[in-house]
């Protein structure tokens, strides 16, 4: 069954590329804008040669796993907080939607000001867009709590700390895995455009010097990079999540099958 | 049950931690290294109107003055100004007419010392109103009622572009204007989606390459040897720090005369901060470098943006220009 699926996916990725050859040497596109899948080929291994290529994928890395690691331990203790008080959870909910909706990119102006070009630019988008992602799972999760077996630890005298960690917590975690995924490709998203829109170093900025030299096979190459990156990232995102989740039952129903 | 969040914490324990070291790590390099050299941060777009800046820096013109510079690429303007007026750069690259209308609604900057210029020589200049080969657009007044592109609207492609319109013996305000980056025009233009295009380089180059034609040279339309661009600095950095802005002026305007008189070079540093490919950039046309900004371009293209009602006050070139 593995092994099929594996075929049939390989097959489906060799079809497009072959398309993408295809279409620009027919004629139907114009080859200089985009370029066959040869070419583009071409430019990624020119650019796997270049040290400075390794450089911006390591600047992109860093914002995105630095931006990624601050929002899920930010979202995960301001939720686990704001459950545990119930009045801290009503005094913000009206802040938590007001806020939340604000698309990070329109903080870009606010980044510039602050930071410049720097990382920290790029930690204030990732960060903001998400620590929203963690945070409203881990609420979700607490919600989720089965209020009978609270009842029942709270009986047998478990106090707040020992409650979070043997009731809330394992009811929670795999809301909160799922917060850590989608943020993780949120997180990757926003690196890349706070690097294409502002210019901090790294692949976005690269792109769009190569967006701006007329160098269009490296641009897609570059996109390419992108594209290789955000299936890695979700790739190992699933991994750690299915992890963390071994003992759960929706991972274990999984694997009897 | 307890391992999942022991795990959790330690990583993220690990995580922050490690964030730490790296932002440690990263800290601002100091503003006044030793042995008398300042290191200053300066904003500009990678484009090859930079290029003097790169080549002053390698050919140790810089250092000669006491000066470092730390280039930080920005993409497109937006990101200068603020930077520049927030501290972040000392120093940055922009547009008159953007830094008139900074100034005339006031964001405190000041223009410190020359950018760039139009080679002022018309059919060989480093913008242009482009066509496809098969347009039946012959002159400028023909763009009335047509689409034609320019990177920013209500900025100095706009005005460039009407000022070509209004000396054809046409309405500026019949032109319906589009906004698109300089980038994608070439292909705009190839598909049709566009009937002109105000390009400069290095799409300029790529759009003659697929037998675009020229209409005309519009800054040339604006004024003679038009001053575009030019390095600034906030108006307190200004005042704070005189001596620095004197050798950043100094170094920078020795670099523009050497980038002037050594092209080649200047070709062979472009490479270094952008990708543009080599056969396009042989045939890029450079812009001109003179050390001097020409005050009498930047009041015609002061009076033509006033007229296209870019300002919300006069600016005054007294207090913008050095």
């Amino acid at each position: 069954m593995r092994a099929t699926n594996a075929a049939l996916g390989a097959a489906g990725l060799a079809a497009f590329l072959a398309l993408g050859e295809a279409v620009p040497r027919l004629g139907l596109v114009e080859d200089a804008y985009f370029p066959p899948t040869s070419r583009i080929a071409d430019a990624l291994g020119a650019e796997l040669a270049e040290g400075t290529f390794w450089t911006a994928l390591g600047d992109t890395l860093t914002g995105w796993a630095l931006g990624l690691a601050i929002a899920v331990g930010a979202g995960i203790l301001a939720g686990v907080v704001l459950s545990i008080v119930p009045y801290l959870r009503e005094a913000t909910a009206s802040t938590i939607e007001f806020l939340r909706p604000i698309p990070s990119v329109a903080l870009i102006p606010l980044a510039v000001l602050l930071y410049g070009t720097e990382l920290r630019s790029v930690l204030l988008l990732v960060v903001y867009a998400a620590f929203w992602q963690v945070l409203i799972q881990v609420l979700y999760g607490v919600q989720d709590v089965d209020p009978v077996a609270d009842e029942t630890a709270r009986s047998y005298g478990l106090g707040t700390w020992a409650r979070i960690r043997h009731v809330l917590w394992p009811s929670a975690l795999p809301y909160v895995m799922t917060g850590v995924r989608l943020a993780a490709a949120v997180a990757l998203i926003l690196a890349l455009t706070a690097e294409l829109v502002i210019g901090a170093p790294g692949l976005g900025a690269r792109i769009a010097v190569a967006q701006t030299s007329q160098a269009v096979p490296e641009m897609y190459a570059l996109i390419v990079v992108t594209g290789l990156l955000g299936l890695l990232i979700n790739v190992g995102a699933r991994t750690v999540e299915r992890r963390a989740l071994a003992w759960h039952q929706s991972v274990r129903g999984e694997v009897t099958v | 049950m307890r391992r999942p969040l022991a795990g959790l914490i330690a990583g993220a324990l690990l995580l922050v931690t490690a964030a730490c070291g790296a932002s440690d790590d990263s800290a601002s390099p100091g503003s006044s290294g030793s042995g008398g050299i300042t290191t200053v941060k300066v904003g500009l777009i990678p484009i090859v109107d930079v290029a003097p800046l790169y080549l002053g820096q390698q050919r140790g013109i810089f250092a000669k003055h006491g000066l470092k510079l730390e280039m930080s690429p920005a993409q497109g303007g937006a990101a200068i100004v603020p930077g520049v007026v927030s501290g972040q750069f000392q120093f940055g690259f922009s547009n008159m007419t953007s830094l008139m209308i900074a100034q005339s609604t006031n964001v405190p900057v000041q223009a410190v010392v020359n950018g760039i210029a139009s080679t002022g020589v018309r059919g060989k200049d480093f913008g242009a109103i482009t066509v496809q080969q098969d347009s039946d657009i012959r002159t400028a007044k023909d763009l009335q009622g047509r689409k034609v592109a320019i990177n920013t609207l209500k900025n100095i492609n706009e005005t460039a572009v009407r000022a070509s319109v209004t000396k054809a013996g046409g309405d500026p305000d019949q032109v319906e204007f589009v906004e698109l980056a300089f980038d994608q025009m070439p292909a705009a233009l190839d598909g049709g989606r566009i009937d002109a295009a105000m390009v400069v380089e290095p799409a300029l180059a790529t759009v003659k390459s697929q037998g675009g034609r020229e209409i005309t040279s519009p800054f040339i339309d604006v004024a003679p040897d038009l001053t575009i661009a030019m390095y600034f600095t906030s108006t307190r950095y200004a005042q704070q720090n005189p001596q620095v802005v004197k050798k950043f002026q100094d170094a920078t305007a020795e670099s523009l005369a050497y980038a002037d008189s050594h092209p080649q070079e200047v070709r062979e540093i472009v490479t270094t901060y952008t990708k543009i490919p080599p056969d396009v950039l042989e045939q890029v046309t450079l812009p001109k470098w003179p050390a001097e900004p020409n005050r009498a371009s930047i009041e015609a293209l002061m009076k033509l943006g006033q007229a296209d009602g870019l300002f919300k006050s006069t600016p005054d070139l007294d207090k913008l220009l050095p």
